[in-house]
């Protein structure tokens, strides 16, 4: 009988109770629903409220924000990823003349702080020739997509996420489709068709959070939840992690909507032999709004990324009762079968390091290489346990049928026994291990709880913390930088409630609830990031459980982010035109360095300054408690940015404040013709360093080496680098070992985009090597 | 279902902060979306009537202030008067309530008790209820609202939506068909 006392009360008769159970154990079935529409209007709806909430609409996104305590709205919109939206509307003027074609675009056009991981979504209206349209599209800077219709809406994929800080123009002609023409049409004049005039619309990319030079601590009595967002409805995913660029590898069950999804149940690919068995779910990537990106492993399950980014693992059904244990690139190439087994897996595959998968096959652990050759000496009776590799070395930590151990699979010799009950594994950044224990002793439920471990780089392990009695913990998720670990807290006493999260120090102190307690949470997982959690909640309406996202900000109190708030006050008194507010901001130095013609404070010749973000900060070289804090300015001209240069302030302590002691400018470089460096981090890598140097554009891999890309020495010297590329962030990474002083590091011409187009001049920024 | 004062809160910082309001959005359109297509029973439809319904309360949130409802209340009433500035936009203005009775689409709802299981039989028949009816069967049994919640989407008083869905209740009694009985008992 129906639990709700309103309908109790009204419905006594039988047959109508009847009736209301049955009504209340049904529900109707979920509307069909396009995968874009929901992120579509929320694009436009955040477009709209951008201007009509204008108190805080002008907000920056760059995560320093000046003005706010916490990072947290900006951080949330970054979450919100912003779908790129560009609304067309195609006029016909008369179906018996040749169809004029005109366009009218929205208030999206110069649009900022556009999130870089969504797809672009050009929605139309109007007959539009959708495959003339589609291949007209030209993305600058040059940018790898796949173009895809749903219903009016051209949705273009970038192959990797867009570039932050980047001006992006999208060109492409609203064709028509064809009408009958004049001669078809009796008593009607010919008249020569027009080809339409392409529309240009320009956006520019949100600001990345510069590498501080203090890291912010993810401790947590300073990390608050932000805002939440759900990726889908429940039940139409089934199981999610995080890949290391911030994307969302999904398993959905098949005929899900999306880019490059078929209408009927996926089958994985047998060329000939039995049939295979049907299959019930896909692999998909996913945006962290929840925007379907593309379908992966047709059939697939349980996916696992790559720690270096760029590759998948997963399950696929082939022949017969037989699955296959492969490996996809991001795009959903297969790249390689390295095992195959009979029966369903229960769990994903784990990555350890970039070459080697751990798997279970019939209760039993094995390790492969990326080209299916087992390891040897891993034999072990897993069972249904977990297992979990370290990050930073070749171990795996295993729920064996016999005990917990952690296997070194460089080292011969027995495994490590971790103490009996330990589970639910989790490898912090830096290699320390974390696990929980039930305690065995306490026999009644009620008032069961559970400690919580330790192991520093995953030697040895220490009780760092136990639960409240009447509470269980489990779903250890560490936070980016190791300081911090998010985990699911269970009431065991039967009061009902659901499990919720909880934040806890990694020395054990300090536990704080994380999000609203009244909801049901489980499962987080902390984006590499950091910026996001993913997790599981209770959907309070349809029932079930969903996945959904929330933000994540840290603390970003420090000296270095002061600097940076003189130098926001000093660039908007710039871009704003306002010489007096902004030479508030320099000291005596300062202001003989601009009057001297170090660098022009307005603007030389009527040129405007349209933006500027900050390109770097570093400790000075050369000055006590000072930084050198590089900022990229851009020039516009008829509101569309032309010309950058780059200034080289160093800033000096003044009482609590900061002031601009000195200026280097670089000289003023063209912006739309070939590659350009977005940002430029150095990030200490104990014994070394790396320099991090970011590209706009998709690069052809090959002109990225050591001869273009370099690091010298105040001789000018080239030292000593390894140089690595990842495609998928358009990221170069030198790795050096430099002792401190002051370097150089060069780009030259020779590197390319993916059209061979090159670098438009070089490009040199000073690097700081501080102890 | 959100506490009501973290609600209230959100709804507060939603009048000033375009990501407030986007967590709005996140946290009300499945239900709305649901609420809607249940209404108009078309995909594109209920996309229009979503729509218009989120841009109403970006519009007018500075002058909603809370009344002892959820905000989803106000979020209710919107998409209700946004379907029927629908239906009068395509038939003029027509009070379905006392509109045609289940009879005439009854062989659709046999087809639907032989091909589909009782969950979407007795939804199917839902659907053939006349308006007021079904929105308030919908809120009750679809989106869990409270009586008193209905009554104030709807502008009726407690009493007129007991009624109704004590009539939609009967109805459904009365006029499914022969079969589905053995299912109630």
């Amino acid at each position: 009988m129906t639990n709700d006392p309103e309908l109790e009360e009204l419905f006594n008769d039988p047959a109508d109770r009847a009736v209301v159970d049955l009504l209340k154990a049904s529900r109707p079935a979920a509307p069909p629903l396009d995968p874009h529409f929901r992120n579509y209007l929320r694009a436009k709806l955040m477009t709209e409220a951008r201007q009509a909430l204008p108190a805080r609409a002008a907000r920056s996104w760059f995560p320093f924000t000046l003005s706010q305590k916490t990072l947290a709205p900006a951080m949330a919109a970054v979450a919100a990823g912003f779908l790129v939206v560009l609304g067309v509307e195609i006029y016909l003027h008369g179906q018996t003349e040749a169809p004029q074609v005109a366009c009218v675009c929205t208030a999206f056009n110069n649009k900022v702080d556009v999130g870089t991981g969504e797809p672009i979504v050009i929605p139309f209206t109007g007959p539009v020739d959708k495959t003339a349209v589609a291949e007209s599209v030209v993305i600058q800077p040059a940018t790898s997509v796949t173009k895809q219709w749903v219903g009016q809406n051209l949705v273009i994929i970038p192959a990797h996420p867009l570039a932050a800080n980047t001006a992006y123009s999208v060109s492409f002609k609203p064709l028509a489709t064809p009408t009958p023409t004049p001669a078809q049409i009796p008593g009607v004049k010919p008249t020569p068709a027009v080809a339409p005039a392409p529309v240009i619309v320009h956006f520019t990319t949100v600001r990345p959070p510069v590498t501080p030079i203090v890291p912010p601590s993810f401790k947590s009595a300073v990390v608050n939840y932000g805002y939440d967002s759900r990726l889908a409805d429940p039940g139409t995913i089934l199981s999610a992690a995080w890949t290391p660029a911030g994307q969302v590898l999904v398993t959905r069950p098949v005929g899900q909507l999306g880019p490059g999804s078929s209408p009927g149940p996926s089958t994985s690919a047998t060329p000939s032999g039995p049939p295979t068995p049907k299959a019930t779910t896909d692999v998909w990537l996913m945006s962290s709004l929840g925007t379907p990106i593309r379908i992966l492993v047709p059939g697939g399950s349980l996916p696992a990324a790559a720690p270096s980014g760029g590759l998948i693992a997963a399950w696929q059904p082939t022949q017969g009762t037989q699955v296959n244990l492969g490996v996809w690139d991001l795009q959903g190439t297969p790249q390689a079968t390295v095992a195959t087994v009979d029966g369903v897996p229960d769990r994903a595959p784990v990555w350890i390091g970039g070459d080697r998968i751990a798997y279970v096959d019939q209760g039993r652990l094995r390790v492969v290489d990326l080209h299916g050759t087992q390891v040897s000496g891993v034999a072990l009776q897993v069972g249904h346990g977990r297992l979990a590799a370290s990050p930073t070395s070749q171990r795996l930590a295993v729920e064996g049928a016999n005990g917990p151990v952690i296997l070194d699979l460089r080292a011969a010799g027995s495994p490590t026994s971790l103490p009996s009950g330990a589970a639910g594994f989790a490898w912090s950044s830096k290699g320390d291990l974390a696990f929980v224990v039930r305690q065995s002793a306490n026999t009644d439920i009620k008032s069961a709880n559970t400690d919580l471990y330790v192991a520093a780089d995953g030697q040895s392990f220490q009780k760092v913390a136990t639960s409240p009695d009447g509470q269980t913990w489990s779903d250890l998720s560490w936070s980016p930088d190791a300081t911090s670990l998010l985990l699911a807290t269970t009431a065991t006493n039967g009061n009902g409630a659901g499990p919720s999260l909880v934040l806890v120090n990694r020395d054990g102190s300090s536990p704080t609830p994380f999000g609203p307690s009244s909801k049901e949470f489980a499962s987080p997982q902390w984006s590499l990031s950091g910026d996001l959690v993913l997790f599981t909640r209770r959907d309070e309406a349809a029932g079930g459980r969903a996945f959904w996202t929330a933000t994540t900000t840290p603390s970003t109190d420090s000296a270095a982010n002061r600097a940076l708030a003189a130098v926001a006050r000093f660039m908007q008194a710039r871009i704003s035109g306002d010489a007096t507010t902004a030479k508030a901001e320099l000291d005596d130095a300062g202001v003989a360095a601009y009057q001297g013609g170090s660098s022009s404070l307005l603007g030389p010749g009527g040129v405007h300054f349209s933006r500027y973000y900050p390109v770097t900060v570093q400790p000075s070289g050369s000055k006590p408690n000072a930084f050198l804090v590089g900022v990229r300015i851009f020039s516009a001209k008829n509101g569309v940015e032309s010309s950058f240069f780059e200034e080289q302030l160093t800033l000096v302590p003044q009482g609590q404040t900061y002031l601009i002691d000195a200026v280097n400018a670089s000289p003023t470089m063209a912006l739309g013709h070939g590659p350009t460096v977005v940002s430029v981090e150095v990030v200490q890598t104990p014994p070394g360093q790396q320099v991090r140097v970011h590209f706009d554009s998709d690069l052809k891999a090959g002109t990225i080496t050591r001869d273009t890309i370099q690091v010298k020495d105040a001789d000018g010297k080239v030292v000593d680098a390894t140089v690595t590329f990842d495609p998928d962030n358009h990221l170069a990474t030198l790795s050096v070992k430099l002792p401190p002083g002051t370097y150089k590091l060069v780009v030259t011409t020779g590197v390319t985009d993916v059209n061979a187009v090159a670098l438009a001049q070089e490009y040199d920024a000073p690097l700081v090597i501080s102890r | 279902m959100p506490d009501g004062f973290e609600e209230r809160d959100l709804v507060e910082r939603a009048k000033q902060d375009p990501d407030a309001f986007g967590a709005l959005y996140d946290r009300y359109f499945p239900q709305i979306y649901r609420f809607a297509y249940s209404r108009v029973r078309d995909q594109s439809l209920a996309e229009d009537v979503t729509s218009e319904v989120f841009f109403k309360a970006l519009r007018n949130i500075k002058r909603y202030t809370y009344s002892g409802h959820p905000f989803s209340s106000w979020l209710y009433q919107i998409t209700l008067n946004a379907v029927a500035d629908h239906y009068r936009g395509l038939h003029g203005e027509v009070d379905l309530e006392e509109g045609s009775s289940l009879p005439s689409t009854a062989p659709a709802v046999v087809d639907e008790v032989v091909r589909r299981d009782r969950s979407r039989r007795i939804w199917a028949a839902i659907d053939q209820l006349p308006r007021q009816q079904r929105a308030a069967m919908v809120l009750k049994f679809s989106e869990d609202r409270k009586i008193e919640e209905i009554a104030q989407i709807l502008g009726k008083s407690s009493g007129a939506v007991k009624l109704l869905l004590h009539r939609a209740v009967e109805r459904l009694r009365r006029e499914l068909p022969p079969e589905f009985e053995v299912g109630l008992t």
